[in-house]
């Protein structure tokens, strides 16, 4: 079984006392404590301004525990990537300076052919870091 | 300036032939700047005990008139369970983004696009007399004289559950405070649900109104299971 574990830790100094909010899991198969996700992709791609592009090119196994990352590499604060699910819109993944641009990290069910996570540029080419972690895919046919 | 940063690792020494180590810190910026978003829900806990059977009952963890629309606002969301089955299936609106297994976490930017609030305007006109009442939203107002400017400012002066309010003289403008398509609004003068009692002919009419839409956006959870179950989870807003 392979062991990926997934960390975050939010700091803040928003509120009066300052906040520190951390948590890990251990990307699991779905309903399991012993078999861990154990197949990923991983890319990166640099997508032009006004281009709508299907992050993932295939269908993961729908309703399990796969888990997607993106990572808006950036350079400047007013570029950004519109993130949509089947039409559905999520929300912005915006770039920073010395590589602090926005992330995410969800659960990504593709529950049906539709499901597809769309990602469209705005401001300029951006750059852009993903990673999925599942347990299969739906294999076509060559 | 307040500055909230969100840290990512994910590591794995053995999914890959190679150790796997991807680490990534964001600054939680406002849409464009460099300026650090400047709200949060605080870190929050909500229990689903909802009872019943499949498909149970959802909770609207929060609403899209909760942030700015299309602002670089963020959501955490963990799933507090320790039994490996149990899992939140998470929405945004009517679109299902995925499930949060026992001890799952996500992050993920949200667009918090709303709909229209519902408004109207009632005034205040007539002959009125101190004691004649108007009722909407469960809430009466009683005249304390019989100067329309009064009475309106004390409509005004209410606090509605469902509603805000602004006045201009005998005017008083009503505002939902939830987007969405409640149906008290129903066209450009009609309302439902408000009353008056007078003992001459003092009316509150509706001189204009716009009925509302419905937000899509908003933040949907649904748990797995009808005993408890916890979700913590915490909006950063600009």
């Amino acid at each position: 079984m392979a062991t990926t574990t997934a960390a975050v830790t939010l700091t803040s100094d928003l509120l009066s006392d300052n906040m520190s909010v951390s948590a890990t899991t251990t990307c699991m198969k779905a309903g399991t404590t012993a078999d861990g996700l154990d197949q990923m992709e991983y890319g990166y791609v640099e997508i032009a301004s006004g281009t709508a592009y299907d992050i993932i090119g295939n269908t993961p196994t729908a309703s399990k525990a796969s888990k997607l990352y993106v990572k808006n590499h950036s350079e400047d604060e007013t570029y950004y990537i519109s993130v949509v699910l089947d039409a559905q819109a999520v929300g912005r993944l915006y770039g920073g300076p010395n590589d602090t641009g926005d992330w995410m990290f969800i659960p990504a069910d593709f529950h049906d052919a539709n499901a597809d996570v769309e990602i469209t540029a705005t401001g300029g080419t951006n750059k852009i870091c993903y990673a999925l972690f599942h347990e299969g895919t739906v294999l076509v046919a060559s | 300036m307040a500055t909230t940063t969100a840290t990512i690792t994910i590591a794995s020494t053995d999914l890959l032939t190679d150790e796997l180590s991807l680490a990534s810190t964001a600054t939680l910026t406002t849409a464009g700047t460099s300026t650090g978003l400047t709200g949060t829900s605080g870190l929050g806990r909500t229990n689903f005990t909802v009872g019943g059977s499949a498909p149970f009952a959802s909770k609207i963890i929060y609403r899209a008139n909760d942030a700015t629309s299309n602002g670089a606002n963020k959501i955490y969301l963990k799933n507090l369970s320790t039994t490996a089955t149990q899992y939140f299936t998470v929405y945004i609106d009517q679109e299902q983004m995925g499930r949060l297994y026992a001890g799952d976490w996500a992050l993920f930017p949200w667009s918090a696009v709303d709909g229209t609030e519902e408004t109207f305007i009632t005034t205040i006109a007539n002959t009125w007399a101190a004691g004649d009442t108007w009722d909407f939203d469960g809430i009466t107002t009683t005249a304390a004289n019989s100067t329309v400017a009064d009475i309106a400012a004390q409509i005004h002066a209410q606090n509605y559950p469902n509603w805000t309010t602004t006045i201009s003289t005998a005017a008083v403008t009503f505002t939902a405070r939830v987007a969405g398509a409640a149906g008290v609004v129903t066209g450009t003068t009609a309302i439902t649900g408000d009353t008056v009692t007078t003992a001459g002919d003092g009316t509150a009419a509706i001189t204009s109104g716009a009925a509302g839409t419905r937000s899509e956006s908003d933040i949907i959870v649904v748990p797995s299971v009808a005993t408890t179950m916890d979700l913590e989870h915490m909006l950063f807003r600009q």
